[in-house]
This record gives structure tokens, sequence and C-alpha cells, in this order.
């Protein structure tokens, strides 16, 4: 008898169920980001009351640290797990709205500097973690989700390539679980490098954008330094998450040429498929912004309703990070993107000092 | 011409936005709303 091939009957879930799934995580975000934004308003003023020396901690790390705090001790219930794992779509939604705040004429030229500087860094990024990869004796397929989450866009890039080059699933938890955990890491350590380097805004907001990998910890990384440095972290990741079709397609040729991978149809269809749609939706904003279809207090608003956005994206971040999750995945390929992320840290501070240099930004 | 017996059907998944799409949508629609007045202020 031949093997019958089950299909199983997927009921669709009506909008109204969707909805009431995923409103206690979305309602968790809220509460989160909102209580980081209280600790900013009230931990300083009482520090200040009591005569204490404390740092001024600004909303973006209490909402991280809060979500952290519940995923690493309690837990996420599973409740609030689907409403949770939204933080991407505020982040997007947030990103569009961001682009209000720039006009045509500053994303052409500080669109052109970074483009080029992002094709720089894919390029380097690529070639070293492919170099690293082999060094390490890493299964090849691993070593090309790496390099391209390192290159260009962390998990959104690996999950792209993962279904394009037909890779493991097992590799692709590796590759997510090493660029969140570096992320993770980054958000932390960049803003501290920063300040001791005296970096200016525009400078550190490029570096964030071309350094950190995931588009969330990218933002946070540029908020947590300044609102001017955040506004350029998300336009440089952009540019970054751009390049994500271009970087994918390569790879999928490559490896449908080994025979290890399905053969490219359509390349237009493809592109298209692979780039994200927000940039697009980002621009859209910025030319409206641009010729003045919004207001002055228009803008205001819209940017306000970007940080709502942005506000529980940063509390999906930290609750969605588990360090325990993370460790089980094991240390090589995490030791690989450890190099990997400091040695592109380094190159591309160098390249962004450089450019500074060159092109007065 | 026959069907083999373990061929699966073609199956037509209905016409769904990208996560990534429906924050474009989301967004313009706010913008749009904030644009025609219906939201005057946005406090931060």
């Amino acid at each position: 008898m031949a093997d019958a091939v089950v299909i199983p009957q997927v009921q669709p879930v009506q909008p109204a169920l969707r909805f009431l799934r995923i409103l206690p995580g979305v309602l968790l975000l809220a509460a989160i980001g909102y209580a980081g934004k209280l600790l900013e308003q009230n931990v300083g003023a009482y520090a200040k009351a009591h005569h204490w020396v404390f740092p001024n901690i600004e909303y973006v790390l209490w909402a991280i640290l809060l979500g952290l705090l519940i995923s690493n001790t309690i837990g996420v219930p599973e409740i609030f797990r689907s409403g949770v794992a939204t933080y991407e779509f505020w982040l997007k939604a947030g990103i569009v709205l961001l682009g209000s705040r720039f006009l045509l004429g500053d994303i052409l030229k500080l669109g052109g500097v970074s483009l080029l500087l992002v094709a720089v860094e894919i390029t380097g990024a690529i070639a070293f973690m492919t170099f690293l990869g082999r060094v390490f004796h890493l299964k090849p397929k691993l070593i090309t989700l790496l390099a391209v989450g390192s290159a260009v866009c962390g998990v959104s890039a690996i999950i792209a390539t993962k279904g394009a080059i037909d890779a493991d699933d097992e590799d692709s938890s590796f590759s997510i679980a090493a660029i969140l955990a570096l992320g993770a890491f980054a958000l932390f350590t960049f803003p501290l490098i920063g300040h001791y380097l005296h970096l200016g805004d525009r400078a550190y907001g490029i570096w964030a954008g071309l350094a950190v990998d995931n588009t969330a910890e990218a933002t946070a990384a540029g908020a947590l330094y300044s609102d001017a440095a955040g506004k350029l972290a998300v336009l440089v990741k952009s540019t970054r998450n751009a390049m994500i079709g271009f970087v994918v397609l390569a790879y999928a040729i490559y490896w449908a040429s080994q025979g290890q991978a399905k053969a490219v149809g359509n390349k237009a269809a493809f592109l298209w498929q692979k780039f994200p749609k927000f940039v697009l939706g980002f621009l859209l904003i910025s030319v409206l912004a641009t010729y003045q279809f919004f207001s002055k207090d228009q803008v205001g608003a819209l940017a306000n309703l970007s940080r709502w956005a942005f506000l529980l994206t940063f509390a999906g971040v930290g609750l969605r990070t588990n360090f325990r999750d993370m460790k089980k995945q094991g240390l090589r390929p995490f030791a690989v993107g450890a190099i990997g992320e400091v040695v592109i840290a380094v190159f591309t501070l160098g390249l962004v000092v450089g450019a500074e240099k060159l092109f007065g930004f | 011409m026959s069907v083999p017996e373990n061929a699966a059907a073609p199956v037509n998944k209905p016409w769904r936005l990208s996560l990534d799409s429906w924050a474009v949508v989301v967004a313009l629609l706010a913008a749009l709303l904030v644009r025609a007045g219906v939201f005057k202020h946005i406090p931060w």
C-alpha cells in the first residue's frame, strides 16, 4: 500500500479568537513598558529627594530589565506567550511611524553614507564569519546561517535563509540562540563603550545600527544612548535589513548549485518576498512628512506613537531573552558568534570613525 | 491521466498579509487618523 500523505485539517482561527489569544501578552508588554516609564520618572526623583547618587536609568533599560527578570525567574506563562511574540509587530509599526521624524533629504544623505558602510560591513562580516566557522569546523549550513545572522539582520535573516537553503532546524536554533545572546550582551556593552570613547550621537547611532544584529536590540542599544542616536541606529539598521533579499538570494543560488537546496525560480519574486516591507512604510511616511502632509504637532504625535510602540518592543526584548535556554544550545556556535561579533564591532567602529572624518556627519 | 495515490492535492492557501505588511498597514492607518484629527494629541 502506498503511504498516504496525511494533510492535517487546520481549522481557521477566527480573528476575534486570535485577538483574545494575544490580548494577555500585549497587556503584559504594555504593563512592563509602562512600569519602566514610571520607574524612570520616579526612581530618579526619589534618589534626588534623598540625596542619593543614582544614575539616570531610562525607561528603555527599565523595561528590558523587568522583562529579563520575569523571563529568567518565574518565566513567561503560556497564556502570555502569543501576545509577547507580537513585540516584532510593535517594533516594525514603531519604525514606520518614526519615518515622520526623517526628512527625505536626511535619508538620502545619511542613507547614502550608511548604504556604503552597510555594503562594506556585510561583505567583511560574511567573509570573516565564513573563515571563523571553517576554523572551528562548524557544519557548512550552520556557517551560512551564522554569517547571514551577524552580517545582515539577526533572527529574520536566519529564518529567511533557513527556508531558502533547506537548513536543519537544529542549525537555525543554534544560530538564533547565538545571535540573541550576543544581542543581549551588545545591549549593555555598546552604550558603555560609546560613552567611554566619547562618541557623538550620530557616530554611535550609525555604529549600533551597523554592528548590533537584531533590529529590536539595535533600536534599544541606540535609544539607550540618546534619542538622536536611536533614530540613526534605526535608519542604518533598516538599510541593513533592506539588503536581506540579495544576501539570501545569493546563498540560495550557491546552495542550489551544490545540489543541496531547491533552485530559485523567479528571482524578482524571491527578492520581493524577502524584502522587509516596513522599510517601504518608513520611506513613505518620511516622504509624506517631507512634503508637509503632517503639521508640526501631528509629527510630534506620530513620534510619540512610535515611542509607545517601542515601549512594548523593549519589554518584549527582555521577556524573550532566557539565558537558560541559550545555555542549552551549546558552546561552539556561541563561541564563533562571540568572536565574530567582537571583530565585527571593532571593524565597524573603525569604519564609522573613518567615515566621520571623511564625510563629516 | 491517473493521479498517483500518494500525491497531495494542491492546497489553495488563503491570501494573508505578512507581519511586516500588517505593521505597515496599522502604522499608516494610525498616521492617517492623526492627520484627520481623530487623535489630536498623543501624550508621552
